[in-house]
C-alpha cells in the first residue's frame, strides 16, 4: 500500500508531462502545422538547432548580455539600495528615480536605447533597466532589516565605517539580495529576447525572429523550450550558490 | 592621585521621564563597581552613557574620552555570519596585529570553554556558550573600561557562579576598571570592590559599600558577604513597586 502511493506520488509529476503531451498531440492533428506543430516535430526541430549549433551560436550571444545586464544590475543596484537606505538624502533624491524606472514601459526604453546606444548595445542595456530596479528595492528591504543592536556593538567597539558597511550591512542584506537576484534573473532572459528580437541580428530573439520570417513554428517552440530551459537552470544555480554561501548562519 | 570616572550633575530623560536629576557619581579606576538597584531605574542608560551610546541632556561624564570602552550587552548580539573566533577577530582586527589577535582569540576561548567550537557558527551555539562568547569578546579587546549589562542574566547558578569566577580572573590578570549591572544581590557582592544600591527613578545612589576582602576569598557563605546581602535586600525593597 505505501510503496504504491510512493510510485505514484514519485510519477504524477511524469503523469501530468503525458498528459500535456496528449493533448498538444490532439490538439496538433486538428491545425496546420503552422499553426500548432506536433510533438514530434518540436523534437525534431529541437535537435536541429541543437546539433546545428545554433543554441549554441545563437544563445552564447544572449547569454553573456543577458549576464552582463545583470551583473551590471546587481553591482550599480546594491550601491543604490545601499545608498538610500543609509542615506536620507540620497533616499529622498533617488528614490523618485526608482519608481520611474520601475514605471517605464519596456519598448520606451528599448526605442530609446535604439536612439541612445545603437542596435548592437540594445540587449544589455534593456536588461540593466528592467533589473536593476528589482536589485535596488530588495536591498533598501535588506537595509531596512539591519539589527540595529549590532551596530550599536560595533560603534562601542570602534570598528571602523568600511568594515561595518561590509560585515554587517552586507551579510544581513545579502539574503534579500539573492531574493532580489532571481526575481532579476527571471526577467533577464525575457527581455534580452525581448530585445534581440527587435534589435540585432544574433542571440536567442533573432534566432526566434528568423523562424517566424520563414514560418518555422516547430522552431519557434524549440527557441521557447530553450529559454525556459536556460531560465531553469540559471535559477537552480542561483539557488545553489545561496545556499552555499548563507546555510551555515541562516 | 587616583584617576577618577566622575559623573557630574547629570540630567536625563528618557521616552518622558526623568531618569537622572542632579546625580553624580565617582568611580575609581582599576577596580570593580558592582551596581544593583530596582528595573528601570536607570542603569543600563548609566553603562550607555559611559560608552557614548546615550548623552546626558545636562551635566558632564568626564574621565572615560581616552578609554577604549568593552561591552557585554544583556544579549550576546553576534554576527551569525562568523565563526566563534571570527566573532571575536571582528573587534580586533582594527587594533591588533595578526599574531597578537590569534594569541588573544585562543587565550580568552579557552577561558570560556569554546576552544573547539573556534570554527563553528553561533546558529550551533546554545544560549549559555553564545553569553560566553560575547564575555570573551569583551575580555579580548584591550579596553580600558568594561561595561557589564546583566551578563549573566540568562544563564543557570553555576554557570553564573563559573563565570563570574572568570571576571574576577580577568580583572586580577589585568587590573582594568569594571562597572558591573546587575540585579542579583549576591553577584554584585562577589565581584565588587564597591557595591552602589540605586533608587528608583529618579535614580539617585542610595548605599555604598566598600569591600576590602580579595576576590579569590569571598564567598556567599562567609562575612561580611551575607549581612551585607540582608541590608541590600532590604533597601532594594524599600525601592520596590512592590514595596
Amino acid at each position: 500500500m505505501k510503496n504504491s502511493s510512493w510510485l505514484i506520488s514519485g510519477l504524477s509529476p511524469l503523469f501530468g508531462l503525458v498528459f500535456f503531451l496528449a493533448v498538444w498531440q490532439v490538439a496538433s492533428l486538428f491545425y496546420h502545422h503552422v499553426i500548432i506543430p506536433s510533438p514530434v516535430e518540436v523534437a525534431r526541430a529541437f535537435f536541429s538547432l541543437l546539433s546545428g549549433g545554433q543554441f549554441w551560436e545563437h544563445g552564447s550571444h544572449s547569454i553573456v548580455r543577458g549576464l552582463t545586464g545583470f551583473s551590471l544590475a546587481v553591482v550599480a543596484g546594491t550601491a543604490v539600495g545601499l545608498l538610500i537606505g543609509l542615506n536620507q538624502t540620497a533616499a529622498s533624491l533617488l528614490r523618485p528615480l526608482v519608481v520611474v524606472f520601475q514605471v517605464t514601459p519596456l519598448v520606451s526604453w528599448l526605442l530609446l536605447a535604439m536612439i541612445w546606444l545603437g542596435f548592437s548595445r540594445v540587449p544589455v542595456f534593456v536588461v540593466f533597466v528592467t533589473t536593476v530596479p528589482l536589485v535596488i528595492i530588495n536591498t533598501i528591504q535588506g537595509v531596512k532589516s539591519i539589527d540595529k543592536q549590532l551596530l550599536q556593538m560595533a560603534a562601542v567597539f570602534r570598528v571602523g565605517k568600511s568594515r561595518v558597511v561590509r560585515e554587517i550591512y552586507l551579510p544581513q542584506v545579502a539574503p534579500y539580495l539573492m531574493a532580489g537576484m532571481s526575481s532579476a534573473l527571471g526577467v533577464t532572459w525575457k527581455a534580452v529576447a525581448m530585445s534581440e528580437f527587435l534589435s540585432v541580428h544574433t542571440g536567442i530573439g533573432a534566432g526566434m525572429a528568423e523562424a517566424r520570417m520563414n514560418l518555422e513554428t516547430a522552431a519557434l517552440f524549440s527557441w521557447t523550450l530553450f529559454l525556459i530551459g536556460l531560465g531553469l537552470v540559471s535559477d537552480r544555480l542561483l539557488a545553489y550558490l545561496t545556499k552555499q554561501k548563507l546555510s551555515h548562519w541562516m | 592621585m587616583k584617576r577618577l570616572i566622575r559623573f557630574d550633575n547629570i540630567y536625563k530623560t528618557l521616552g518622558g521621564t526623568r531618569v537622572f536629576q542632579s546625580f553624580s557619581l565617582q568611580v575609581e579606576t582599576g577596580k570593580i563597581i558592582s551596581i544593583i538597584g530596582p528595573s528601570g531605574c536607570g542603569k543600563t542608560t548609566l553603562l550607555q552613557m559611559l560608552a557614548g551610546l546615550e548623552q546626558p541632556d545636562s551635566g558632564s561624564i568626564s574621565g572615560v574620552e581616552e578609554l577604549r570602552v568593552s561591552y557585554v550587552f544583556q544579549e550576546p548580539r553576534l554576527l551569525l555570519w562568523k565563526t566563534v573566533a571570527g566573532n571575536i577577530d571582528f573587534v580586533l582586527r582594527d587594533v591588533e596585529t595578526a599574531e597578537r589577535r590569534r594569541e588573544l582569540i585562543d587565550y580568552y576561548l579557552k577561558m570560556m570553554g569554546l576552544y573547539e567550537y573556534r570554527d563553528h557558527y553561533p546558529k550551533t551555539l546554545s544560549g549559555g556558550m553564545k553569553q560566553r562568547l560575547a564575555l570573551g569578546r569583551a575580555f579580548a579587546f584591550p579596553h580600558g573600561l568594561l561595561l557589564l549589562d546583566e551578563p549573566f542574566k540568562s544563564l543557570d547558578t553555576p554557570l553564573r557562579l563559573g563565570l563570574v569566577g572568570q571576571v574576577a580572573r580577568m580583572w586580577r590578570e589585568t587590573r582594568r576598571t569594571i562597572v558591573f549591572v546587575t540585579h542579583d544581590i549576591m553577584e554584585a557582592l562577589l565581584l565588587g570592590h564597591r557595591v552602589l544600591v540605586l533608587s528608583a527613578k529618579p535614580t539617585f545612589p542610595v548605599d555604598t559599600v566598600e569591600i576590602n576582602v580579595p576576590l579569590e576569598e569571598r564567598s556567599i557563605a562567609r562575612e561580611p558577604l551575607p549581612g551585607l546581602h540582608d541590608r541590600m535586600l532590604a533597601l532594594l525593597r524599600s525601592e520596590s513597586v512592590y514595596k
